[in-house]
């Protein structure tokens, strides 16, 4: 073996705390091996999984809006009725948790776009763009009803 | 579908097709961000809009075209990230392949009925079921 540091070797390094590479028995410098019953919680991972719960939600979300087109397209009588469901409690209820996964969409999509860049990678870009991602449909979608109302467009 | 394997610089660039679909997938979210702002915008101006205004914003053509090619790339996004998740959690081939297929063939389903309804709209055609038999 040659004495010159391998690539990635922070073994003697006294600032590396991460303890991510170790000195294995014969010698060899190698990345610790991945503890698959010894970790917790990340939000990053919480971004991830809300991501394909997202895209599944605006799967549906994308059939109800050909189903809203279909009884504008069957006239002014059809679309009456949809209309007055959709002015409904349910339907402000589901008008809102659409809201909220289109926000969810945009903000947790640019996360992922900025993230396959290689980009935002870190641990500390990483919690924020989850963390963005994860809360910011929120307070966007409730600032988007309450300027919805304040403006006369949608009424109880 | 695997042609000959393709070589750049003499290392094999993708086993299958994988990375054109990973590709694609990234192109067509990329492309649903400013569709999704404009999408957020739309409903915000449309909302509580009657029958009349609706079909007045649908005769704009540039309205109708953006509404097109968003529904277009939401469905060919989805089926391509359905296809990935599926392929996460569903191992045995046919219940992979039934999975993967009938999910296209609703999404392929979806994005021509909103074709279908919004070139019906954006014409002003009479209120369906006119033409189609009735």
């Amino acid at each position: 073996m040659s004495s010159s540091p391998l690539p990635g070797d922070a073994s003697n390094d006294p600032t590396d705390k991460t303890g991510r590479f170790v000195r294995q028995p014969n010698g060899r410098i190698r990345p610790l091996s991945p503890h698959l019953q010894i970790w917790r919680w990340h939000v990053t991972m919480t971004a991830s999984i809300l991501f394909r719960v997202t895209i599944g939600a605006i799967s549906v979300g994308a059939a109800i809006a050909v189903g809203w087109l279909a009884a504008l397209a069957c006239g002014p009588e059809a679309y009456a009725g949809v209309s007055a469901l959709l002015g409904s409690p349910f339907g402000l209820f589901i008008g809102f948790g659409l809201t909220v996964v289109l926000f969810s969409f945009l903000l947790n999509g640019a996360r992922h776009l900025f993230n396959d860049t290689g980009n935002g990678l870190s641990l500390k870009s990483a919690n924020l763009l989850s963390n963005i991602a994860v809360w910011g449909p929120i307070p966007l979608a409730v600032l988007f009803w309450v300027l919805l109302f304040a403006t006369g467009r949608v009424s109880l | 579908m695997s042609g000959p394997a393709k070589f750049k610089n003499h290392v094999k660039i993708s086993e299958r097709h994988g990375a054109g679909e990973w590709l694609t997938e990234r192109v067509a979210l990329a492309l649903l961000m400013p569709l999704g702002l404009w999408v957020v915008s739309s409903v915000f101006t449309l909302a509580g809009a009657g029958y009349d205004d609706l079909l007045a914003w649908f005769a704009s053509p540039l309205n109708a075209g953006l509404l097109i090619l968003t529904l277009l790339t939401l469905f060919l996004f989805a089926s391509l990230a359905w296809k990935v998740i599926i392929e996460d959690y569903i191992h045995k081939p046919l219940a992979k392949t039934l999975a993967i297929g009938s999910l296209n063939l609703v999404f392929l389903v979806l994005a021509a009925a909103s074709v279908f309804f919004i070139v019906r709209l954006a014409l002003g055609s009479a209120p369906l079921p006119a033409g189609i038999g009735a």
